[in-house]
């Protein structure tokens, strides 16, 4: 039926994703006189960092100024008439003779593109943090509440308490604070040894001076406004019946309790990784940002007519995803017509910002590492969230002789889910990795199996494919 | 619970939803997770198959733990579907999914 | 110490034979690929069904009608081993006729099937039910299928579960199961067999090749047949739906954990395990023809598997004729007949009697003209 024209719609270059690097990627090529189209599952443009930037339903004095950047993005975006399908999830993409062949679901219909190049902008996820009791309704991960806040103007009735590492923690809780309503305390999963870091790497610290600024001024607000920071912090539990009730911690040895009504987690953030698995792109494990990250070359690109940026290809910011979609743009249309004086001192500029930024995030990555292991979780801890598999389910598992990723699959049901293995892939890999003593490399991740994206039988059943077929 | 910021109250659309039979009024930018735990909290949001009570954790597609009846159709990811002037959520205490019975299409 | 047994594949055939061997006191070393190789064993439908098989070999059915008979002791008894629920459940089973054409065709198969044994005739239960008698058994069985075979012998187990069992209750009786290592040769010693790995090798004094697709290499090395091939099964499983009262079909089936799986379709496409938009489509068009109730029910998965097909369907059962000792066992439908391998072949193998007692399931098959 691939022979059948009228059964696929065509795009000279499909973008997945309209956060910052997809809307930028998209503005850039439309600028040159391409015609992309956009795909992204939500209803307006903005990705995760510039979530309903359009119509904010928090002040800006609450989200913060980086807000403004993001609506300059989209109003460029806009601007430039591309053709943009917002609620459009992609639950389908595989590699096709002359491209690329994307299965798009909108309202229910499911729609068959075929594109010759891609660009995929799909953005990052917030790394699964398994500890005792976090299927608890009242634990929630920090990103969740703050696109509460972005939203709808959200906060949480009681203060909550944030626990984890990475900039967001401190983000959100200034932004708490901005809003009036501070969080009771912070546990700062960070151990306090590589707080000391921007003072041994002063060369990095000053690329990443911006960001470090920032991130004190909020720390200092925070303490100010008398929200305690906990360090130290060695395990944690969250308690409670049918919601949570209480956390546990051990700060130096000696276990604490504090009564709770909404825990935010969040250990960072890591680049979603379902669809350059489907495309069978090569994931490499990156130790400092503790992910695997789809392999690139110089023009960020993976593949023939296929390119990764953003934060679904390495964690870089929002500002890095702006660069890294124009850089990708310019790379298509060099590709389509090479490219003018002008355009080559663009990209050759944005390249070099870009490669000066990404000594700062080196420095960032370190600092954040997560301290936590995964082995190290009581044997109780849920790994896999759908299936309500523990770290020693698997483990027993690996005894009776699961020695790789797919086969801990096969013999647990780890990752057969609806959330695909979302929230437990790259910690089953961490496990084997530490139980079998061998690198996440080695170990490697299971096989991605489709859909990239939720899809019903019926709306599979009677995509436009199948219709087309019947007329 | 979660609640809205004073100004974000005073100056945004809003719309009737239905939940479990209730009318409620909720934000129009907001997703049926975010309508829900603003006006009922997390508690009581969704039984999972093991017994064990759930509610969203990530709101931005990746959990799963957000499903939730939405006009009727069951497991739907409650944190990507924006709300809708009338439109019927049912919380899943425990998962109400079609059978045999209930249609036969 | 060397053993008496290797066994090349760790899928669910060289473990139902390790075990059986194992059990009866032998000393086996299993080798087995990577992680990421082919296994049969990780994709299947998990049937343990006798309803079509053998048609064209009524000892390919005796032997499988054998083995559902066996499974229920086979399944307990790996259970008790090993602690594992295997989901294993004999109750019936439907093969579905979506049209009359193909209700028609069945009949007469199984008639003719029928015709050429006297213990097939007589242990050999079906019926044919047209929609109104199936709908019992199946609840809200769509209006556009026209019927189905049942028969009583056909059940379903969970497939992982019982390659997880296998390797679990292999590892308590002592075999010696060595993942990602693959076998690159095999060879003749001078008291046994000889099995080269990457960075060294095992011995010992019997070999058996159940090495799936990779028999197709090795096999011959040690004068067997190496005829199999690739035949790609694409599958789509749904999300969990609360469990119905319900027989098993080819076509659908839930699972013990309430996902309904669909299978599947037969595709000659050589080693490709990927799956195809256009497949997917019609087999989630058939589960809703199936099923209409189940249009709103989400899709988790979708996966192609590979079967490990010989010509004409049926087994590879054979001793090598050039090098006693080396055996050669490959198959479709190796959950079915699981517990027949790891017991009635698994005795044949350790008596050194395959040749007599399965010759008609012999590679040689392949090498003389065919007899209609
Ligand atoms: C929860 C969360 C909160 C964050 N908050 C901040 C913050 O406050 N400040 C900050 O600087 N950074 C934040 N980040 C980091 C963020 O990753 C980057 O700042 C920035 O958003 C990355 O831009 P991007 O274009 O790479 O991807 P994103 O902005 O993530 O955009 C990707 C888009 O692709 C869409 N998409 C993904 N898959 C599909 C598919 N299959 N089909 C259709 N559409 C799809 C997504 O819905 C999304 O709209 C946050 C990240 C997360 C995960
Ligand atoms: C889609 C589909 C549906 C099916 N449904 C059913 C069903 O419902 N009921 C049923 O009874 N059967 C079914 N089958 C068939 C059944 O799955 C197979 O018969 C069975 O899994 C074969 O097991 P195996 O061990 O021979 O092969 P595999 O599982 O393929 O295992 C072969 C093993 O050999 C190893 N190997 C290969 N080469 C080497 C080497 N050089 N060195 C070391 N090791 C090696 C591999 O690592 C692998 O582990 C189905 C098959 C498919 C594909
Ligand atoms: S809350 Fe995680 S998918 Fe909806």
């Amino acid at each position: 039926m691939s022979e059948n024209p009228t059964s696929s719609q065509v795009a000279e270059v499909a973008i997945i994703g309209a956060g910052p690097s997809g809307l930028t990627a998209a503005t850039r090529l439309t600028k040159a006189g391409l015609k992309p189209v956009v795909f992204d599952l939500n209803a307006a443009p903005g990705g995760q960092v510039y979530r309903q930037v359009e119509s904010p339903q928090a002040d800006l004095r609450v989200t913060g100024i980086d807000y403004r950047l993001g609506q300059r993005v989209v109003e460029a975006f806009r601007r430039a008439r591309v053709d943009y399908r917002p609620d459009s999830r992609v639950w389908w993409v595989q590699r096709v003779d002359a491209g690329f062949e994307l299965g798009v679901l909108h309202e229910g219909r499911s729609a068959v593109w075929r594109a010759r190049r891609l660009i995929l902008c799909h953005g990052a996820m917030e790394r699964p943090f398994p500890f005792p009791g976090w299927q608890l309704p009242g634990v929630m991960t920090a990103g969740a509440a703050q696109i509460l806040l972005k939203q709808g103007g959200l906060l949480p009735e009681d203060a909550p308490i944030l626990v984890g590492s990475g900039p967001l923690i401190y983000l959100l809780g200034w932004q708490y604070l901005q809003a009036g309503h501070p969080p009771t305390c912070i546990l700062d999963l960070t151990p306090r040894l590589q707080w000391r870091l921007p003072l041994r790497q002063p060369g990095k610290a000053w690329h990443a001076r911006g960001y470090l600024f920032k991130g004190l001024k909020m720390m200092l607000a925070l303490k100010r406004a008398g929200v305690a920071i906990e360090r130290d912090i060695e395990a944690l539990e969250a308690i409670g019946d049918k919601v949570l009730e209480q956390i546990r911690y051990r700060q130096r040895g000696h276990w604490k309790q504090r009564p709770a009504s909404l825990l935010l987690s969040h250990v960072g953030v890591m680049p979603e990784t379902h669809l350059t698995r489907s495309l069978g792109l090569t994931h490499r494990w990156h130790a400092e940002q503790q992910s695997f990250l789809p392999v690139r070359d110089d023009t960020l690109s993976a593949d023939e007519n296929l390119w990764v940026v953003g934060d679904g290809a390495a964690i870089g910011g929002a500002v890095n995803a702006m660069r890294e979609g124009t850089l990708s743009a310019l790379e298509v249309i060099a590709s389509y017509h090479g490219l003018t004086k002008k355009e080559r001192h663009e990209r050759d500029g944005l390249r070099r910002e870009r490669a000066r930024d990404l000594c700062a995030r080196q420095l960032l990555d370190a600092m954040f590492l997560p301290s936590l292991n995964i082995d190290a979780m009581p044997e109780e801890t849920i790994i896999c969230r759908c299936e309500a598999l523990t770290r020693g389910d698997l483990d027993q598992a690996i005894s009776d002789g699961a020695e790789g990723p797919n086969q801990l699959k096969a013999f647990t049901r780890c990752g057969m889910g609806p959330c695909q293995g979302r929230q437990c892939s790259l910690n089953a890999t961490l496990l084997l990795s530490r139980r079998l003593a061998q690198t996440p490399d080695q170990i490697g991740q299971w096989q991605i199996r489709p859909p990239v994206q939720t899809i019903t039988l019926g709306e599979l059943a009677t995509s436009s494919m199948v219709e087309n077929r019947v007329t | 619970m979660f609640r809205r910021l004073p100004e974000t109250a005073s100056d945004s659309a809003e719309v009737t939803l239905w939940v479990d039979g209730e009318p409620q009024q909720v934000g129009a930018t907001l997703s049926v997770a975010a309508a829900l735990l603003q006006q009922r909290g997390w508690a009581e949001y969704r039984l999972h198959h093991d017994g064990t009570p759930r509610a969203p954790l990530c709101m931005m597609g990746v959990c799963h733990d957000c499903l939730i009846t939405i006009d009727g159709e069951p497991n739907r990811q409650g944190c990507l579907v924006i709300v809708k002037d009338g439109m019927r959520i049912e919380t899943q205490m425990p998962a109400a999914q079609p059978t045999p019975g209930a249609s036969t299409g | 110490m060397r053993q008496d047994f290797f066994i090349v594949g760790g899928g669910v055939v060289g473990m139902a034979i390790a075990y059986g061997l194992a059990r009866a006191g032998q000393g086996v070393t299993v080798l087995d690929a990577d992680d990421t190789a082919f296994r049969a064993s990780r994709g299947n439908a998990g049937l343990t069904w006798v309803q079509g098989k053998g048609v064209g070999m009524p000892s390919y059915a005796e032997i499988s009608l054998d083995s559902v008979q066996a499974w229920p002791s086979f399944a307990l008894e790996l259970q008790q081993r090993t602690g594992l629920e295997l989901e294993y459940e004999q109750r019936g089973g439907v093969d579905l006729c979506l049209d009359e054409e193909e209700a028609h065709a069945r009949r007469t198969e199984y008639r003719e099937l029928q015709a050429q044994s006297e213990r097939l005739r007589r242990d050999f239960h079906w019926e044919y039910l047209d929609r109104e008698q199936l709908l019992p058994f199946l609840p809200g069985l769509g209006e556009r299928v026209a019927g189905g075979t049942w028969s009583p012998h056909d059940g379903h187990c969970n497939p992982l579960y019982l390659l997880r069992a296998l390797h679990a209750a292999c590892r308590r009786l002592g075999v010696d199961i060595r993942q990602a290592t693959p076998v690159e040769n095999l060879a003749r010693t001078e008291s046994g067999f000889r099995a080269t790995l990457r960075e060294s090798h095992v011995e010992a004094e019997r070999c058996i090749v159940a090495a799936g697709l990779g028999a197709k290499r090795l096999a011959p090395q040690l004068g067997l047949s190496g005829d199999v091939f690739p035949l790609r099964g694409q599958m789509l499983i749904t999300e969990r739906m609360p469990r119905v009262e319900q027989l098993p079909t080819p076509q659908i089936r839930q699972t013990a954990t309430g996902g309904y799986l669909i299978g599947d379709t037969h595709e000659r496409v050589g080693h490709d395990k990927g799956v195809t938009l256009p497949m997917l489509q019609t087999l989630a068009d058939k589960a809703v023809r199936i099923f209409p109730f189940l249009r709103s029910t989400r899709l988790v998965r979708a996966w192609a598997a590979l079967r490990v097909m010989t010509p004409d369907g049926y087994p590879l059962y054979e001793r090598s004729l050039t090098h006693p000792g080396a055996y050669n066992v490959n198959c479709h439908s190796g959950i079915t007949l699981a517990a027949f391998h790891a017991d009635g072949l698994a005795q044949a193998i350790l008596d050194d009697r395959i040749h007599t007692h399965f010759s008609q399931f012999s590679g040689a098959r392949f090498h003389v003209p065919s007899t209609p």
